[in-house]
């Protein structure tokens, strides 16, 4: 393709952008990333233009040029086009740097064979140090810039390669202690020390100097590679995963540095702390995480060079630098924050998590920290939300929920509500007029009301069962929260039963102690306002939830009475789905006779077939039965349709159920007679099962169909007799057989499962010829041996043999096919191979360590199948 | 501690889509970790299209929340923070960091260098808080002093040059994007060592100082027995500081008079170098009581080049400037009011503006209007059912005004009147609006006198202060009102 214009480029990178995989997949997918690469060189475009198409090589070289391969000729290209540039100052230097480095990293092409890591690495490293490059290398107002745009090149690669720049650890602080950029020299360092450390503690070696010496590596010469592949095995995280929970992980406490080491170090990073108010602070943070982990567990490296800082970071209000010190506080605990600190520190937090100051997310963001807070001395169970100890009532004050916040911020703030209730709840007993709990039931109340609106927004109700959900789910010991509760929901029902979808999956999802008395108060509201009702879909939806065996009568009679109103068929189904909530808890009395009069009356032919199958199933089966019958199906546990559900559940009864096999299917010991080969089937039940059918399909149709195998009952750890399977081979060969078992359960399912696939080996299939006349087994082998040639095939081969020799290798695998037997030496066996083909072997003059075989067959075939099958006899053994 | 990608959306209610993806920018290279991070629990980012749709879902922002869905509405999908799981292309999307505001959506997905099931806790994971900062800081430059869309679309023109400056590799640099803006035509500079990264270059000319502070007082009134009134205000504290030197240093000491009301729960910027411990402790948290410290408040900093906040704070003053009721009765198709309102005496009666908006939620247009003023003129706003008592430049003699009168409502049309949660029934409230110039309501003032400045030449020194009203809430004493458990524990404690 020619050289594009701006505009063409401008439409094509659009077109990219919009769906790159769509763009892939069309005609301009494959040329993109070289055209790209040539474009960059073109004159006629500008360089905007330029820095836009490296802009889309930043992200997505994966796309542009898809293997290691394509990375590395592609990050080759663009370290010609850099050094290519004329020496005035270009827009192109620092994101071709850029470029290269992520088509090297993101490609998997970076590394020691890589020619133009081998480039890249002390370019950037020569950059970084601000070393002269020389003309080529643009004029001295980009030095600065690509200074830090180096060092961030090479962080990225030794993010993405730890232990890359190991040994350029001295090098690195003195370019930091002279004039380098602080900012990019900080981090490069910090990362480069803290994967270091990591390294070194898992090769349980020690910094072996690597902070002292090192100085440039000499231009040309060749990158040390040594720390990177060590440490390519485990690429780490730049920041703990929560410092407490994985200290082993971690694994630093192993690296017990020499005193003068450990002096190094500590100068190291105190120099890195004490420049780091000239840090951004989100760069601040990362130095703190990187430093912290560093340190965490290093013997003889006491955490108070991070005292100093600790002040100055908990009077602001970024987000970063508090998170941060969370993360000291996590990594040290007391060794760097006494109790006193540790109160400070949660005071602060409080105060964060409710500042006007602050937007919402970090409020919210705060407050998951409070509830997560790295306590000294935690009390609690680890991995759950808790209040912190010191964080009591007057602490939180501010913190409590409010109807005026938003839906996550209300969820939050009711969090710490309901921790705080469950911790009151002795205090409570006292009797205080506004105590957190009361204010949780005005609270509850309010989210109710809100939800009761008719035409309200969905989102009000689902933060009020959102919200009821959490509280059940913190305080369900509590009957006084409880309680109310329950009768709040019942009313919130009554004043929109529209919400019933919301009630269900209430229902579906809190424990009993809200749940039974939940269900109780609903079938009561339901079924104490009988008759027509523009609601009655979503009352039979809510009693085929909570219908259970009490008080049948009053609901038997809202059904009678709902009857004559289901005119459509939604609501027969879903009269009938209520119906079937009765008979699955065993109500009987007064169903028979609705489910008889629904059977004869409801329009809808649909609605009648089914009535009268529950008629039927009511009559005849008993109740644990009848239980199952109507059970949840097996097959999809979970469908929120209600017809679905209720399809599925007939299914349970009228259909063959998908089961995990409940049995273990083996071959047991051949049995070499008959006309056709027969496989004896070994059957262990881990399960009773009944009416077990066995089937068997050959892959490859290799032999003529088999038949199934049936068995009445298998019963775990009763015997079995063996089953029989005869073969009919259509080819000589082994093969694999896939089975499947229909069984019945005693819990009255049909089920179906498949077994492991049941192989069938070429010796399987052998059998003996008939018997020869007595006398002349001789002649009668040889008769066989000659009648193979000339179609036949004939051959020779080594059987190895074990340390039974011959002898016993012949009586155990070969035995019912010898024809002329003169132990121990030599044997002549013959096979015949259904449908049509013979084998047959002559094993004479054995040796210490095997026999030579002479063997023929009538069909080339089997040759292979049967070399293999005489080698491996030995270690068969 | 990295970004896998961001996005910004514009949220377009009644769009077929509901949102537009106005930027994007992903990180290969940090992607490439997490997929070695996450394990078997990685989940690709999505494209654009995916994410869009997937995002909206989860925030609530299409247009179809008719019908229950379990994946979005069922109670244990409970949400705490701005972090949430989108369900894109089989797998679930976590942790994705996102809020609304002004109309667009921020959003970005920060890398966990750790296995995602089971889910770690958000404090354990590095990168949100840089999240966090990211959105924050892309947020405050294109609202900084943006009026319309096409400023807005200029500044979102410029988002891909500022993050390759700020955010080169998903590694975030300086969150202030500002500042990068100026570092790139900074460039030619030589910069001299020991340069802060967050400050690109240096200032020449006049040296000034400009410090202002601005108090916001917001306020929740009910006029009732059970329940207390509350108040807060709420300061920022904001500098200009045009100095010569790299590093120049500024002590910056707010007073307050013999009267004045203690500052707490002070947040400081972080070029503030140390901070007293007395400031640090000072907190609404405790009980107030006389040995509050209440100043000087010292800031010793040093200051970056653009304009910054030195510090924000809160504080309890002893009365609200206005106070007042709201009584409002519903009579069938019309309502009638009674409001009061008294400005405190202490308080300077010289307002650029005063106002109180009166709103009536979830009812019809207004059809019809009899009033009775005692001071000030009332306006109507007919469709949006919303009467404004501008009330003007000062509170007359007696300090008290008080507004009665009728309102009729037309029909209720639904697609037209927006639905409010919290006003509903007999529930309302009047807001007011105001602002007073030169005056702060804590007393608080930066004294130029005590301004200190290390650097070359003696700076010229303008302070400036400002009250203005925000959410300062009247709600209507005849119906129940939404309160916090403040107004019911400072009732406990009264009585």
């Amino acid at each position: 393709m020619g050289p594009l214009s701006r505009e063409t480029w401008a439409q094509r990178l659009g077109a990219f952008r919009a769906s790159p995989s769509a763009f892939m997949a069309g005609p301009e997918g494959e040329d993109l990333g070289r055209d790209l690469l040539n474009e960059l060189r073109s004159e006629k475009l500008s360089e905007q233009t330029k820095v836009s198409l490296l802009a889309l090589s930043l992200e997505y070289p994966a796309q542009l040029w898809p293997d290691a391969a394509a990375a590395e000729a592609a990050a080759t290209s663009l370290l010609d086009t850099l050094v290519l540039l004329p020496p005035r100052p270009s827009a192109l230097r620092r994101p071709l740097l850029l470029a290269a480095t992520t088509a090297l990293a993101a490609g998997n092409a970076l590394g020691p064979t890589s020619g133009a890591s081998r480039r890249l690495l002390p370019l950037l490293l020569g950059l970084a140090s601000g070393r002269d490059l020389g003309r080529g290398f643009g004029p001295a107002s980009e030095q600065r810039p690509l200074q830090a745009t180096a060092c961030e090149c090479l962080r990225e690669l030794e993010s993405c390669k730890p232990g890359l720049l190991g040994g350029c650890l001295g090098l690195l602080r003195s370019l930091l202690g002279q004039e380098g950029p602080v900012q990019p020299l900080s981090l490069l360092l910090a990362l480069a020390l803290r994967n270091t450390l990591v390294i070194q503690a898992r090769a349980r070696a020690g910094l072996q100097g690597l902070l002292v010496a090192g100085d440039m590596p000499a231009a040309g010469g060749p990158w040390n590679w040594t720390l990177a592949e060590e440490g390519d095995a485990n690429l780490q995280p730049q920041a703990p995963s929560w410092p407490a929970a994985e200290e082993e992980e971690c694994g630093l406490a192993v690296l017990e540095p020499s005193p003068e080491e450990a002096r190094e170090l500590r100068a190291a990073v105190a120099q890195l702390l004490d420049t780091s108010y000239l840090l951004t602070p989100v760069a601040q943070a990362q130095l703190l995480w990187l430093l912290g982990w560093a340190l965490r567990g290093l013997r003889g490296q006491p955490p108070v060079l991070f005292k100093p800082q600790l002040v100055r970071l908990l009077g602001t209000a970024q987000l970063t630098l508090l998170h941060a010190v969370l993360a000291l506080k996590a990594a040290f605990g007391e060794a760097l924050f006494t109790a006193q600190d540790e109160a400070l520190l949660l005071r602060r937090l409080t105060l964060a998590a409710q500042h006007p100051a602050l937007p919402l997310p970090a409020h919210l963001f705060y407050l998951h920290c409070l509830l997560n807070f790295p306590e000294n001395w935690p009390l609690g169970p680890t991995g759950e939300e808790t209040a912190p100890l010191l964080l009591g009532p007057r602490l939180c004050r501010g913190l409590l929920p409010s109807l005026l916040h938003d839906p996550s911020a209300l969820l939050a703030h009711l969090h710490l509500l309901c921790l705080l209730c469950a911790e009151d709840e002795e205090k409570e007993e006292k009797g205080q007029d506004w105590c957190p709990r009361h204010y949780l039931g005005e609270l509850l109340a309010g989210l109710r009301q809100r939800a009761a609106l008719h035409g309200g927004p969905r989102a009000l109700a689902t933060l009020c069962f959102q919200a009821s959900y959490l509280v059940v789910h913190c305080l369900a010991t509590q009957p006084t929260v409880l309680t109310p509760l329950t009768h709040g929901l019942a009313r919130l029902y009554r004043a929109r039963p529209a919400l019933a979808p919301h009630f269900v999956d209430l229902l579906d999802r809190v424990g009993p102690e809200l749940g039974e008395p939940l269900r109780t108060a609903l079938r009561q509201e339901v079924v104490s306002r009988p008759g027509r009702d523009e609601a009655l879909r979503w009352h039979l939806q809510i009693l085929s939830k909570v219908a259970d065996g009490k008080a049948p009568s009053a609901t038997l009679g809202f059904l009678r009475a709902a009857a004559a109103h289901c005119t459509d068929w939604g609501l027969q189904q879903a009269l009938l789905q209520v119906c079937r909530a009765l008979l699955r808890a065993g109500v009987g009395e007064g169903l028979a006779d609705l489910l008889q009069a629904l059977a004869r009356h409801l329009e809808d032919p649909d609605g009648r077939d089914h009535a009268r199958l529950y008629y039927i199933l009511l009559a005849h089966l008993a109740g644990p039965k009848l239980g199952v019958a109507l059970g949840p199906s097996l097959a999809a546990p979970a469908l929120t349709s209600s017809l679905v559900a209720e399809n599925q559940g007939f299914a349970a009864v009228l259909m063959v159920q998908e089961a995990p096999a409940p049995m273990r299917l083996s071959v047991g010991p051949r049995r070499a007679a008959g006309p056709v080969p027969v496989l004896q089937l070994q059957v262990e039940v881990l399960e009773p099962l009944y009416s077990v059918e066995l089937r068997f399909r050959v892959e490859g149709q290799l032999y003529a169909p088999l038949g199934a195998v049936h068995v009445p009952c298998l019963l775990p750890g009763r015997p079995c007799r063996p089953l029989h399977l005869p073969l009919q081979p259509r080819r000589p060969a082994p093969a694999q057989l896939a089975v499947r078992a229909l069984f019945a359960t005693p819990a009255g399912l049909t089920c179906h499962a498949h077994l492991p696939p049941l192989p069938v080996n070429f010796a399987d299939l052998f059998l003996p010829f008939p018997r020869a006349p007595d006398g002349d087994k001789q002649g009668f082998f040889e008769e066989l041996w000659d009648s193979c040639l000339p179609e036949g095939a004939e051959s020779r081969l080594w059987c190895p043999l074990g340390p039974q020799g011959l002898e016993a290798l012949v009586a155990r695998h070969l035995d019912p096919f010898v024809v002329v037997a003169q132990p121990p030496t030599s044997y002549h066996v013959a096979i015949r191979l259904p449908p049509a083909s013979r084998l047959l072997l002559r094993l004479e003059a054995a040796q210490g360590d095997g026999v030579p075989v002479a063997l023929r067959t009538d069909d080339w075939a089997v040759l292979p199948l049967a070399g293999d099958y005489l080698r491996g006899l030995s270690a068969a053994v | 501690m990295a970004q896998r990608a961001v996005w910004l959306i514009s949220h377009e209610p009644g769009t077929p889509l509901c949102g537009t993806v106005r930027f994007s920018r992903r990180y290969p290279t940090v992607e490439k970790r997490a997929r070695v991070f996450n394990g078997t629990s990685y989940v690709p980012i999505p494209e654009d299209g995916p994410f869009l749709k997937a995002l909206l879902f989860e925030l609530r922002l299409l247009d179809d929340d008719k019908d229950f869905v379990e994946s979005r509405d069922s109670c244990s999908h409970i949400n705490k923070t701005s972090v949430y799981g989108l369900l894109v292309g089989g797998g679930e999307l976590w942790p994705v960091v996102a809020f609304l505001k002004n109309n667009m959506i921020y959003a970005c997905v920060p890398l966990v260098e750790q296995t995602l099931s089971p889910r770690p806790p958000l404090i354990s994971i590095s990168g949100i808080s840089q999240s966090f900062e990211l959105l924050f800081g892309i947020q405050d430059f294109l609202h900084l002093g943006q009026k319309n869309d096409t400023e807005l679309n200029t500044k979102l023109n410029q988002l891909p040059d500022l993050l390759l400056q700020a955010c080169p590799f998903g590694t975030l640099l300086d969150a202030n994007l500002q500042n990068s803006l100026d570092s790139i035509n900074f460039a030619s500079v030589t910069h001299p060592q020991k340069q802060p990264a967050w400050k690109v270059g240096t200032y020449k000319g006049k040296p000034q100082v400009s410090i202002s502070i601005t108090e916001k007082v917001k306020s929740m009134q009910y006029d009732k027995q059970d329940i207390a009134d509350t108040w807060q205000v709420v300061g920022a504290v904001t500098c200009k500081c045009d100095l010569e030197g790299i590093m120049p240093n500024v002590t910056i000491s707010l007073s307050l008079p013999t009267n004045g009301s203690p500052l707490q729960d002070i947040l400081v910027h972080p070029c503030v170098t140390s901070l007293d411990s007395a400031i640090l402790t000072s907190s609404s948290i405790d009980a107030m009581d006389d040995s509050a410290f209440s100043g000087p408040y010292k800031f010793p900093f040093t200051p970056p080049l653009e304009s910054f906040n030195l510090c924000y704070y809160t504080s309890q003053v002893p009365v609200p400037p206005i106070l007042g009721f709201y009584q409002m009765k519903e009579e069938e198709i019309q309502v009638k009011i009674t409001v009061n309102l008294k400005l405190h005496e202490s308080v300077k009666n010289n307002f650029e503006f005063c106002e109180a908006r009166i709103p009536f939620y979830n009812r019809g247009p207004i059809t019809h209007v009899e009033y009775k003023v005692s001071f000030g003129q009332l306006e109507v706003f007919r469709e949006k059912s919303l009467l404004i008592w501008i009330i003007g430049q000062k509170f007359p003699k007696s300090m008290e005004i008080s507004l009665s009168g009728t309102v009729t409502f037309g029909a209720k049309s639904h697609e037209k009147q927006p639905f409010d949660e919290i006003c509903i029934g007999g529930t309302a409230y009047l807001k007011l609006h105001f602002k007073i110039l030169d005056y702060t309501l804590t007393g608080c003032y930066a004294d130029q006198h005590s301004v200190q400045v290390f650097a070359s030449g003696k700076p010229k020194i303008s302070t400036h202060r400002k009250l203005i009203s925000s959410d300062y809430y009247i709600w209507n004493s005849k119906a129940p009102a939404p309160i916090t458990y403040g107004s019911l524990l400072l009732v406990r404690c009264h009585n």
